[in-house]
């Protein structure tokens, strides 16, 4: 993440192999394993659709992550107080974000990452003082953000992050590139378990999509047969707080400034897109111990743990 | 026995067929595997070792039974 | 407007939004099947109210990802009825020690003696996992368990196999090996010792063994969309005892061919007639080849499997099955079954051993051991349910019928029933489904 990845070394970070019935592609982005699977397809066009998916998530996680010097989410960061104008792709990502506000009465928000100072979720039950966090809540909102597109202005010592939306928009972005450049074929794509799926598979068979488990990160206990659509999880399997007894996700409610407590150890959600899934996992967590009463409203499909 | 076994390995060997993952189609479907009914053949096998000198030949030679 | 409709439209409007207008299909997802089961109840019986068996199967497979998989079996039978002993019939009654050597049974004149005395319960457990080894391999390893009155049974197998030619081959290769013990019911019998009295177990020893070693290659070959061929050579090496300890052979007079008529020690009860226990060699090899193509001609499937077996015992065998699976309508379809088994007697089989004469090392009586062939003729019905479960019934009617060998067959012999037809049903449904 910390190291910047030159486009020139990219095909040595891809490896493809042939799999039972498809092919296997895999590379890093995000910080997480992506992995993309193509159905029967001549080796060359299999190597292209690989160096497409993995050329947009690199070129997501350049542009978008809060980390890396050159990034429109660091410049952001770093206007203090300075109007920025944005591109088309930030504009319609703020909108998203802007949106998602909303729908969810406030809870998502996100300006919330300067919390994350006083927060670190490492298991333990380190907790900030009410002062500390009261002090950051005053950098945390969007309505305190003028935002008139292509224009944003942001209080000095607010921060954004895309955390919770980039990954996903990143899945859907591949697979509508992937699909320009393979019509009809059937290709999983998947970033850090984030899927998508535009086209079911000629031999009629199910993608096997394997859900980790919440406690017992790696080992897949729910296994989903997807034939086309998506697919999101969002967990706190290794990142969380316990505090007398309490488990408190990673997920901020942006009202309080706190971590949403009681709220299902993960959540996966199908949806017709990566971006929508993603979006009601993430809704779904901030209702806490009401997610599952969300999610029944919202209609979806889901495996909570 | 042994060369009509060669046999018939050179033969598939060759690649007498050559069916493409996408046209596994009728293939796939469950009533061509080999084990359509796995309980079925497990009751055949069975009782025709109990009935019969032959056992096996689908599979391991059955058997772990007193009734032969 | 609900909430649900205000949120998904909401979502909806924005999703498209920020990824432009795309053509995605709705979402098709759903939760994998994580276990199977197969069940099966069963019924055999024999015409003349000899062997009956009932029995109970359960399998479970359990699928996980990267298709590993667990089998587990577990069966139960229960087995009574009478089973012919191996003794001919005479004009006159018979009675027998039974084998516990605690009782005697008798047999009417004319009829072929039958031991009644079987009554048998069998529990077998298998389990098996499967798991793709690199990326062409696929290894399957299993272990089995089973036990009854008078016999366990422990096994283990190994099976890999190799995928070629875009998966249109696959060679297979394995090994099977299993130990089996046996303590029959009163002991086991001193092999070709004279049937005694009750009370008198002079001739009877403790339980015996048998190993027996499987190798197995198997090929699959796909020879067109539409039509899959599969071939197995398996070598089958058993040794230990492989005697059946409940098989006896009549002694008879070499001219006549009656049986010595025998007079039980006073105030004891016994044999009315000289019978010597059976005697079998205690190694077997058995080479099988088995051929089986399944073609799918639209939507029936004609299923159609040939094996040849011989071993060093002498015996041959043939066996060919047919069955044509006709799909009715979506849900269901009928499957005609039809099977035809030959075999040649084993060289040391005999209908009686003549008296007076030097004892063979080997002889058996026991009529899976002569020349017969065997029908069975059936139909299956399957109906599979809108949950996804499937259930079957099965019917069957098998018979065999053999003949004594001619040059066998002494005096009075010839005019009497040696070799009777076997006539079964078989009854069985079963039902199959996911949790």
């Amino acid at each position: 993440m910390k190291d910047p990845v030159p486009s020139v070394s990219a095909a040595q970070r891809l490896s493809l192999s042939r799999s039972p019935g498809h092919w296997t592609g895999r590379f890093t982005a995000m910080a997480c394993p992506c992995e993309i699977l193509i159905e029967a397809a001549q080796e060359t066009l299999a190597a292209r659709i690989l160096e497409t998916a993995a050329e947009c998530a690199w070129r997501i996680e350049k542009k978008f992550s809060r980390y890396r010097r050159e990034s429109v989410v660091q410049r952001i960061n770093e206007s203090a107080g300075q109007p920025i104008e944005v591109d088309d792709e930030t504009a319609n990502l703020l909108d998203f974000a802007a949106t998602l506000t909303r729908l969810s009465e406030r809870r998502f928000d996100i300006t919330t990452g300067v919390l994350r100072k006083a927060w670190t979720f490492d298991g333990s039950d380190r907790v900030p003082s009410q002062d500390q966090l009261d002090a950051l809540l005053k950098c945390v909102g969007w309505h305190k953000v003028l935002w008139r597109r292509p224009t944003l202005v942001l209080q000095p010592g607010m921060q954004i992050d895309f955390g919770g939306i980039g990954k996903e928009y990143a899945v859907d972005e591949a697979a509508r590139l992937v699909e320009d450049l393979a019509p009809g074929l059937s290709c999983l794509i998947n970033f850090g378990g984030d899927v998508a799926v535009r086209n079911p598979r000629r031999d009629g068979a199910p993608w096997r999509v394997g859900v980790e488990a919440a406690d017992n990160a790696g080992a897949a206990v729910r296994l989903v047969h997807l034939q086309r659509g998506a697919l999101a999880t969002s967990g706190d399997s290794r990142r969380f707080v316990l505090r007398e007894g309490r488990r408190y996700s990673h997920i901020l409610d942006a009202r309080t400034g706190w971590p949403v407590s009681d709220a299902p150890r993960s959540v996966t959600v199908a949806a017709d897109t990566c971006t929508q899934a993603g979006t009601l996992t993430t809704l779904a967590t901030l209702h806490g111990a009401k997610a599952e009463a969300f999610l029944k409203k919202s209609g979806a499909q889901y495996w909570l743990h | 026995m042994k060369a009509i076994w060669l046999a018939a390995a050179a033969l598939a060997l060759t690649g007498c067929a050559n069916v493409e993952p996408w046209q596994r189609d009728v293939l796939a479907r469950p009533e061509m595997s080999p084990d359509a009914a796995p309980l079925d053949g497990a009751i055949d096998d069975h009782i025709y070792f109990s009935k019969e000198a032959s056992s096996g030949g689908r599979g391991f030679g059955g058997g772990g039974c007193g009734c032969n | 407007m609900s909430d649900k409709e205000n949120l998904n439209a909401a979502l909806a409007a924005a999703t498209c939004a920020l990824l432009g207008a795309t053509n995605t299909a709705p979402v098709q997802a759903s939760e994998a099947d994580r276990w199977s089961f197969d069940t099966a109840l069963l019924y055999y019986g024999e015409s003349d109210d000899r062997v009956k068996d009932t029995s109970a199967a359960i399998s479970a497979t359990r699928d996980f990802s990267d298709e590993r998989k667990l089998g587990l079996t577990l069966t139960a039978d229960t087995l009574t009825g009478a089973s012919a002993s191996g003794a001919i019939a005479q004009d006159g009654p018979q009675t027998f020690t039974s084998p516990s050597g605690r009782a005697v049974y008798s047999t009417a004149a004319g009829e072929v003696p039958l031991d009644d005395t079987f009554k048998d319960t069998r529990f077998a457990l298998n389990a098996s996992w499967t798991q793709p080894l690199a990326r062409l391999y696929t290894v399957s390893a299993g272990l089995g368990f089973s036990t009854e009155y008078d016999y366990t049974h422990i096994g283990a197998n190994l099976l890999l196999a190799r995928d070629f030619n875009k998966r249109n081959t696959t060679l297979s290769a394995g090994v099977s090996w299993s130990q089996d013990g046996i303590d029959p019911v009163g002991g086991a019998p001193l092999p070709l010792s004279q049937m005694l009295d009750v009370g008198n177990g002079a001739n009877k020893a403790g339980s015996e063994s048998k190993d027996v070693l499987d190798l197995l290659v198997g090929l699959t070959q796909v020879l067109d969309r539409t039509t899959i061929l599969r071939l197995n050579y398996s070598f089958s090496d058993s040794s230990g005892y492989l005697n059946d300890p409940y098989k006896i052979l009549s002694v008879v007079d070499p001219l006549t061919g009656d049986t010595i008529v025998r007079v039980p020690a006073s105030g004891l009860q016994g044999p009315t007639g000289v019978y010597r226990f059976e005697s079998r060699p205690d190694a077997r090899a058995k080479h099988s080849l088995y051929a089986e193509v399944k073609h799918a001609f639209g939507a029936p499937v004609l299923t159609t499997a040939y094996r040849f077996m011989s071993d060093d015992w002498g015996i041959d065998s043939h066996t060919a099955e047919v069955k044509l699976r006709w799909p009715i309508g979506a849900a269901s379809y009928i499957e005609p079954q039809l099977r035809y088994y030959a075999q040649t007697e084993a060289d040391f089989y005999r209908v009686s051993l003549a008296n007076g004469e030097p004892l063979p090392q080997y002889a058996s009586a026991d009529f899976r051991l002569g020349n017969f062939d065997a029908v069975t003729a059936g139909l299956k019905f399957g109906r599979s349910t809108s949950s996804g479960s499937e259930w079957s019934a099965r019917l069957e009617y098998y018979q065999q019928s053999g003949d004594a060998p001619r040059d066998q067959i002494i005096g009075n012999q010839a005019r009497r029933e040696l070799y009777p037809d076997l006539k079964a049903v078989i009854a069985q449904f079963s039902y199959r489904f996911r949790l």
